[in-house]
């Protein structure tokens, strides 16, 4: 077998599964023709180990990023803890990690004398629990990673804002240490910022913030991108909102959590956008539809007229805002800084298939639910209606 | 693992050996059909050897090997020239149980209106043309009238029994004429992409795998009459082509749209120089918009874009040094990064 077959079937196999080529037919590829043994399919490259294994602290770690943390640092040689309510997902890693159980709201003392290389925190939304956290971990852990939002910025109008740009000041009448949850949702963008430098008071010089934006892919509970690999799928007129060229961006929940982990490896410091480079909506949604066969037709609808007809961007449209205004930014910040620090991007068509194909064995009812809009999109129905008056109007 | 058909057919591949063919000998046989090949053994000598049954000729010269043989199914991959299908048809005719002749879209006189189907009127011959006399050069330059004839000889020799193809832009591994490969290999390099046209501009291909394992299904399901062959299902643009592809690739890669009356000032070519893509205007709105209704209908399916993109890069890299080199150059279609690099620069600094 000559080195480029050796190759070609290597890069086939490892891109390969990912794309649901299934089994590779038997092709005739040069003079092996017609005798070359299948590639394996499905196979993912194998994750080469760390130089140094790190002893590990997830606090929560079942829900959708967590999971993908928590398998890459096991692939990679890390020794990981797992610390939660044990109540998301049960027993989920139960005999791969160690699980301390524990709420970030009430009793941490499972922390209690323990020692990390590394923390990571995923579910932190209220500062309180950060400072509850680190009466026990505060000196003991050599880095902490703290998973913030793309929401502590509240100024959303300059395209291609880096790091610098201002994060939410308290609401003068909040106390930051509110342990109120609906706090949490209500005032999401200052409590993280507030958070955020909860961490830095902490663990001064040692610590990291991340801040992504939409994170999506299998796993995703939110539908806030699901919504148009299931709906481009199905085929027929699809309803595309804004202009082809509007901007969007996201981040592959494995690609985020994969390079969270490389930043403990590498012990690196400091503030992080956590997206992929903005894209036009066009690139987005003829790329999802290069993994399906439906033959889909898209038909792009002003954003005037989606307000007229109160389909609102991101809850209806998912993963786009009309850019203009207060939001000419919202899907266009940079994210050089974390690129420069070997953040990478899956191909979209791999997350677009990976998703799908993860979103058909979800539970009938939760299917439903995207195909009804009820978390975000569109029914199929509603679209059809705005499509019709769309094509009605008056010019 | 494929299922076996219900019935193993009989089946004589003519050609075989070159693009499509190989897809469909594959096919054939995982299907449980017995394959024999006619050709020279000259494309890609004995490639099936042990596998399938081997007769040597050449349909523009010797084809007595197929003397006193019968079979269920033909499948004529390499006629271009009437005078072909006339010569083998001296023994087939009578023969066999279905002929399958692979003809082109290019048999269409008139490309202006959009998902025009089977019944358009196709190109005739040029007048004083002896069709079963041609010169190599007038066979080139007749290619499409040709092609029309030779359907009409098909059907003159196995009236009633025949299936006649006719294919859009074949793509995918194994094409060696890197008219489709141009894009996924240059969209992988990133950078600035120079686009041809609009956004909007149609575009149809298929994957020769589609293609051959649709003919051997047309085969055990004797289907009959003239169908076209593209793909994807439904219209498709030129912007769904390139950011289907990007969808695969990784690296940061823009596209900038440059329009049809700046290329051809630059004398940059629809198809040869820009692949895949035909102009639109000019009464051509049609050129890559043809109906593929009739044949879907028919069992024709489609491999997703990301596949046919991936697989066929994959291949690329697999390919020798000079092939490889031969398409970073455009020397066969698509144009060199430099001269694309020109092109960008010029049409930003255009006056308005």
């Amino acid at each position: 077998m000559s080195t480029s077959r050796r190759t070609f079937l290597q890069w086939t196999a490892t891109l390969g599964g990912a794309l649901g080529l299934g089994a590779l037919p038997e092709i005739a590829f040069g003079e092996s023709a017609g005798k070359a043994p299948r590639a394996k399919p499905g196979q993912p490259a194998p994750v080469p180990r760390a130089p140094r294994s790190l002893s590990i602290l997830i606090l929560g770690g079942t829900g959708f990023t967590g999971p993908e943390q928590v398998e890459y640092a096991i692939a990679r040689g890390h020794r990981v803890t797992l610390f939660n309510r044990n109540k998301t997902r049960p027993d989920f890693f139960k005999g791969k990690v160690e699980q301390l159980l524990g709420d970030l709201n009430d009793d941490v003392s499972a922390l209690k004398g323990q020692k990390f290389d590394v923390v990571i925190d995923n579910p932190t939304t209220l500062p309180a629990w950060v400072r509850n956290a680190a009466q026990h971990l505060r000196g003991n852990t050599k880095h902490y990673i703290f998973i913030s939002t793309i929401s502590v910025y509240p100024d959303n109008s300059h395209p291609g804002a880096d790091e610098t740009d201002g994060t939410t000041p308290m609401p003068p009448d909040l106390d930051p240490y509110t342990l109120v949850r609906e706090n949490a949702g209500k005032f999401y963008g200052a409590l993280k910022t507030f958070s955020e430098q909860e961490v830095a008071r902490q663990y001064p010089g040692i610590s990291t913030i991340i801040r992504p934006g939409l994170i999506v892919g299998p796993l995703d509970r939110s539908d806030r991108f699901t919504y148009w690999p299931a709906r481009i799928a199905r085929g027929g007129e699809v309803m595309a909102p804004g202009t082809p060229d509007d901007p969007t961006q996201f981040i592959d929940s494995r690609d985020l959590a994969e390079w969270t982990i490389r930043m403990a490896e590498a012990r690196e410091f400091g503030t992080y956008n956590a997206v992929s480079p903005p894209m036009p909506m066009a690139a987005m949604l003829y790329g999802i539809k290069a993994v399906t066969t439906a033959g889909a037709q898209f038909t792009w609808v002003s954003a005037d007229f989606l307000a007229s007809q109160q389909v609102r961007g991101w809850r209806h449209m998912p993963a786009w805002v009309a850019p203009r205004g207060g939001s000419a930014g919202f899907l266009s910040r940079s994210s050089s800084r974390a690129i420069g620090k070997g953040l990478t991007f899956r191909p979209l068509a791999v997350t677009a298939k990976e998703t799908l194909d993860w979103h058909k064995t979800r539970p009938a009812a939760e299917q439903k639910s995207l195909d009804e809009g009820a978390i975000a999109g569109i029914s199929a129905a509603r679209e059809a209606e705005v499509l019709a008056a769309w094509k009605a109007r008056s010019p | 693992m494929l299922t076996q058909a219900r019935h193993s057919l009989n089946l004589l591949i003519l050609g075989g050996t070159g693009f499509t063919g190989p897809e469909q000998v594959e096919y054939a046989l995982a299907r449980g059909h017995r394959v024999t090949l006619f050709n020279r053994n000259k494309t890609r000598p004995d490639f099936f050897k042990g596998r399938v049954e081997q007769l040597i000729g050449d349909l523009n010269d010797d084809v007595s090997a197929l003397k006193g043989r019968k079979f269920d199914v033909v499948i004529d991959n390499p006629t271009t020239l009437p005078a072909w299908v006339r010569n083998a048809a001296q023994y087939l005719a009578g023969n066999i149980g279905h002929y399958i002749f692979v003809s082109t879209q290019d048999v269409y006189l008139d490309d202006s209106r959009v998902w025009a189907d089977e019944r358009d009127a196709l190109k005739p011959l040029p007048a004083g043309l002896d069709p079963y006399a041609v010169a190599p050069d007038a066979a080139r330059r007749n290619y499409g009238p040709l092609k029309a004839f030779s359907e009409r000889e098909v059907e003159t020799h196995y009236r009633g029994v025949n299936t006649i193809i006719r294919p859009g832009l074949i793509v995918g591994p194994l094409d060696r004429s890197d008219r489709f490969t141009y894009w996924p290999v240059r969209i992988e390099r990133g950078g600035e992409v120079l686009a041809p046209g609009s956004p909007a501009d149609p575009a149809q291909i298929i994957d020769a795998r589609d293609m051959a394992e649709w003919t051997i299904r047309l085969a055990e399901n004797r289907e009959l009459g003239t169908f076209n062959a593209m793909g994807p299902k439904g219209l498709f643009t030129m912007a769904e082509l390139l950011y289907g592809i990007k969808a695969i690739t990784t690296a940061p890669a823009t596209f900038t749209w440059v329009s049809a009356d700046f290329l051809r000032e630059q004398k940059i070519s629809q198809w040869r120089n820009m692949p895949v893509w035909f102009s639109p205007e000019g009464g051509r709105a049609g050129i890559s918009a043809k109906s593929n209704d009739r044949a879907i209908s028919k069992g024709l399916t489609f491999r997703t874009l990301a596949v046919t993109a991936r697989e066929t890069l994959a291949w690329h890299h697999s390919r020798p040094e000079g092939e490889q080199q031969a398409l970073a150059g455009g020397a066969l279609a698509g144009i060199s990064a430099g001269r694309e690099a020109e092109v960008l620069a010029a049409w930003k600094a255009r006056t308005r």
